[in-house]
C-alpha cells in the first residue's frame, strides 16, 4: 500500500512538472511524520526570544498534529557545535530546519546546499537560497510606538536603551525608539549602552543601572532574552520595555509595554509549503501589517491623547501608508540618511549601520 | 548619581561572585591542588540558593545549602583527584561541566524566574560623605566577603593552620613527614573551596541579579581562577584585582552611558585588560613570583 502511494505520488509529482526530487520528499511526508527541529542559542523560560520562537511552532503542532514531530534543541553554543548538531538532527530525519540565531547561519546554509530535500529557516540572517530562508521582525515597527509613549513619561528627556550587539536588527530599534521619541519631544536624547553578549543577565543589569545613573527614566531592554533589565528597571522606580514576550509581571508597576512576536503564521505557511513541495526560500521581513509584531501590555500610564496619536500611527504602520524611516532623518554624524519624502526600503533598514541624531552614544565601528 | 558615584557605589558588590570565588580556589591552590571546576561549582550554589529563596526558604538557608551542595560536589573531586590520583586538570574540568549540567537540570522549571534581593546596610556615618559615601552601603554578603578576606589573610600569614596549608602545597613530601596529613588538608582545602563557590554563585543568583537563568555565571569563574594566578596566590591581591575587574567593568558601561566616543568593543574588553595590566605590573618580579608561586600546584601525592 505504501509502495503504491509512493508511485501515485511520483506519477502527480511528474505529471505535474515537479522534479524528481521534490517528488521523493513528498512520499517521505506521505510515509512518516515531517521532522520539524528548532535550534536556539539560549534555554527556553516563559519569556524572551528562544520561548517566542517555540510558542510560533504551537499553530504548526495545532494544524497538522500527527503529521508533524516537533524537536526543540535548546541552549546550542553558536559555532562548531551548532554546525555538529544541526548536522545530527539532520541526518536523523528531521526536514525542516529552524536555525534560531544568526551565528548558525553558515553551518546551516550548508546543510541546505547540500540536501535539496530539506527546508531550512534562519533567524536574522541576510543569505538566501532555494531552501533556505532568512527571517527577521520589524522590532522598529513596535520601538517607534514605544519611543511615542516614552517620551509622553518622560520627566529628563533621557532615555536608554540596553542592547546586545551593535547589529542592523538592534540599531535600527534604537533609531525608530529616537524617532518616535522625537515626534512627541523633537530635544529627546537617547543613550545606548552595548553589553556584547546575548547573554549575561549580571552585566545587562550592570549596564541598566549604568543608564538609571546617568538619569535615562525609560529603558529600552534591547534583545534580552531574561528579565534583568526589566527587574532592575521595576527596582530603581523608571518605565522599561522589552522585545518578543511579555514580561509584564516582573515589573507591575513601571512596565511600560512589549514589542512581541509572533511567528506561527510565518511558520506554519513554510511547513504547509514544505508538505505541499512549493516551498521557496525568500528574504522574509515581517512586522506590524503581516501581524508578526504587535505591542501588547500597553501601560495605563501612557497619557490618553498620546495613546491615541499611537493608535493612529499603528493603522498607519499597519496599512503600509506610513515607514518610521520616513525623511528627512538626520544621521548622528549631522549628515543626511534619509532625504525629505523618501523612504527607506527595507533592503536599507535590513543593512542599517548609522544612528540618527539625537542618539548620544555614538555607534560602534 | 554621576559616573563615579555609580562605579563606587556598586564595584564591591560586582566584585563580590569573583572575590568570593576567588579566595575559596586561593585556598585550594595554596594547598597545592588546581580546581578548575570553579564555574560549574558557582552554577551548582547558583541553582541551589535560588530554589531555596524561591520557594521561600530565606537567603540565609539559600546560602547554607549552596555551601553544602557544592562543598559536597567538590569532594567527588577530591576523591577522583586525590584518592584515584587522576589529573587534575581534567578531573576539574569533569566536575565543572558537571556541575553546569546539574545546575541546567535542576533549573530547568527556574528559568528566568526572580527573587527579592536583599536590603542594603549603610554604615553609619562614611556612607554620608559626598561621592564616595555608596562604597559604604552594601549588602551584609559584602560585608561579610571582605571580613572572610581579612580572616583568610590572617590565617595565611599569622596562623599554624595557614602554615600547614602552605607546607602541604610547598612541599607535601616534608609535610607528611613531620606528621600532617596532606590528604586531610587538601581534601578540607578543596570542601572550602567548593563551599566558597557555592556561595559565589549563590550570591550572583539570589542577591544580585537576582534570578535565575541556565548558563547566567556567563565565564565569572574562569576569571575566579586567572584573578588567582594574576594575584600571584596572595590574598591582598587577589581582593585588588576582583575590586579593580568590577570597577573596570562598571565604568566600560557607565562610559557608554555618558555618550564617551569609545568604541564599546574595546570597553567590554577593558576590564580584562587593565586587570592583567595592573596585576602583572605588581607581580613584574619574577624573584617574588617564585617565591609566592606553590611548587607542587597540580601534582598528585603519594607517600
Amino acid at each position: 500500500m505504501t509502495h503504491l502511494t509512493r508511485r501515485n505520488l511520483m506519477k502527480t509529482a511528474a505529471a505535474t512538472g515537479l522534479a524528481g526530487a521534490l517528488g521523493s520528499r513528498l512520499a517521505f511526508a506521505a510515509d512518516e511524520p515531517l521532522g520539524i527541529t528548532l535550534v536556539i542559542p539560549s534555554p527556553i523560560g516563559d519569556v524572551g526570544w528562544g520561548h517566542a520562537l517555540s510558542a510560533g511552532l504551537d499553530l504548526v503542532k495545532a494544524a497538522h498534529g500527527d503529521k508533524v514531530k516537533v524537536t526543540i534543541l535548546e541552549n546550542i553554543a553558536e559555532g562548531p557545535d551548532a554546525d555538529r548538531i544541526m548536522n545530527k538532527t539532520v541526518a536523523d530525519g528531521n526536514k525542516f530546519l529552524i536555525a534560531g540565531s544568526f551565528g548558525y547561519q553558515n553551518g546551516a546554509l550548508q546543510i541546505a546546499r547540500r540536501d535539496p530535500s530539506v527546508t531550512v529557516l534562519h533567524a536574522s540572517g541576510f543569505q538566501v537560497a532555494p531552501n533556505f530562508s532568512p527571517f527577521a521582525a520589524k522590532y522598529f515597527q513596535g520601538s517607534y510606538l514605544l519611543g511615542m509613549a516614552a517620551a509622553a513619561l518622560t520627566k529628563t528627556g533621557k532615555l536608554g536603551s540596553v542592547s546586545a550587539f551593535a547589529i542592523p536588527e538592534l540599531i535600527t530599534t534604537i533609531n525608530a525608539f529616537t524617532l518616535g521619541a522625537q515626534a512627541v519631544k523633537p530635544d529627546i536624547e537617547v543613550s545606548v549602552v552595548w553589553v556584547n553578549s546575548w547573554f549575561d543577565p549580571a552585566k545587562e543589569q550592570e549596564a541598566a543601572k549604568a543608564l538609571i545613573a546617568q538619569k535615562c527614566d525609560v529603558i529600552f531592554s534591547n534583545a534580552q532574552d531574561t528579565p534583568s533589565v526589566i527587574a532592575a528597571c521595576e527596582e530603581a522606580g523608571v518605565y522599561a520595555f522589552n522585545l518578543n514576550s511579555s514580561m509584564k509581571k516582573y515589573a507591575p508597576k513601571t512596565y511600560l509595554g512589549c514589542i512581541s512576536t509572533d511567528w506561527s503564521p510565518f511558520f506554519k505557511a513554510s511547513v504547509d509549503a514544505h508538505l505541499a513541495g512549493t516551498f521557496k526560500g525568500a528574504n522574509t521581513f515581517l512586522g506590524v501589517t503581516e501581524k508578526v509584531v504587535e505591542v501588547i501590555d500597553w501601560s495605563p500610564d501612557v497619557p490618553a491623547d498620546v495613546m491615541i496619536k499611537i493608535k493612529e500611527i499603528e493603522a498607519k504602520i499597519a496599512d503600509g501608508s506610513f515607514s518610521p524611516f520616513t525623511g528627512p532623518i538626520t544621521k548622528a554624524d549631522g549628515s543626511e540618511g534619509v532625504a525629505s519624502g523618501a523612504s527607506l526600503a527595507d533592503a536599507e533598514i535590513i543593512a542599517m549601520d548609522w544612528h540618527v541624531k539625537g542618539v548620544a552614544t555614538p555607534l560602534p565601528k | 548619581m554621576n559616573a563615579i558615584e555609580f562605579i563606587l557605589a556598586g564595584m564591591l558588590a560586582a566584585a563580590t561572585p569573583f572575590l568570593l570565588a576567588a579566595l575559596g580556589e586561593l585556598v585550594v591552590e595554596r594547598a597545592g591542588v588546581l580546581n578548575l571546576g570553579v564555574e560549574g561549582l558557582m552554577a551548582f550554589g547558583a541553582v541551589l540558593a535560588f530554589i531555596i529563596v524561591y520557594h521561600g526558604g530565606g537567603h540565609f538557608l539559600g546560602f547554607v545549602v549552596a555551601g553544602l551542595g557544592t562543598a559536597a560536589l567538590s569532594l567527588i573531586f577530591a576523591i577522583v583527584a586525590l584518592g584515584f590520583r587522576a589529573n587534575q586538570v581534567a578531573t576539574g574540568l569533569a566536575i565543572g561541566i558537571l556541575g553546569q549540567g546539574l545546575s541546567a537540570l535542576f533549573g530547568k522549571t527556574y528559568e528566568s524566574l526572580t527573587v527579592k534581593g536583599l536590603p542594603k546596610l549603610a554604615l553609619p556615618g562614611l556612607s554620608e560623605i559626598p561621592v564616595v559615601g555608596g562604597l559604604f552601603i552594601q549588602d551584609i554578603i559584602v560585608w561579610l566577603s571582605l571580613a572572610a578576606t581579612l580572616a583568610i589573610w590572617a590565617m595565611f600569614t599569622y596562623t599554624k593552620v595557614g602554615l600547614v596549608v602552605r607546607a602541604v602545597g610547598e612541599n607535601p613530601k616534608a609535610a607528611h613527614a613531620i606528621g600532617y596529613s596532606v590528604i586531610t588538608v587538601r581534601v578540607l582545602a578543596i570542601a572550602f573551596g567548593g563551599a566558597m563557590a557555592g556561595f559565589a554563585g549563590a550570591y550572583a543568583a539570589v542577591i544580585y541579579t537576582p534570578l535565575w537563568a541556565d548558563g547566567m555565571i556567563a565565564g565569572r569563574g574562569w576569571i575566579a581562577i586567572a584573578l588567582v594566578v594574576f594575584g600571584t596566590w596572595l590574598t591582598g591581591r587577589v581582593f585588588l584585582g576582583a575590586c579593580l575587574f568590577g570597577a573596570v567593568s562598571l565604568m566600560a558601561l557607565a562610559a557608554q552611558a555618558t555618550g564617551l566616543d569609545v568604541p564599546s568593543q574595546l570597553l567590554s574588553s577593558l576590564p580584562y585588560l587593565v586587570t592583567i595590566i595592573v596585576l602583572g605590573i605588581i607581580s613584574a618580579d619574577r624573584r617574588l613570583l617564585k617565591l609566592n608561586g606553590v611548587a607542587s600546584l597540580g601534582e598528585p601525592f603519594e607517600r
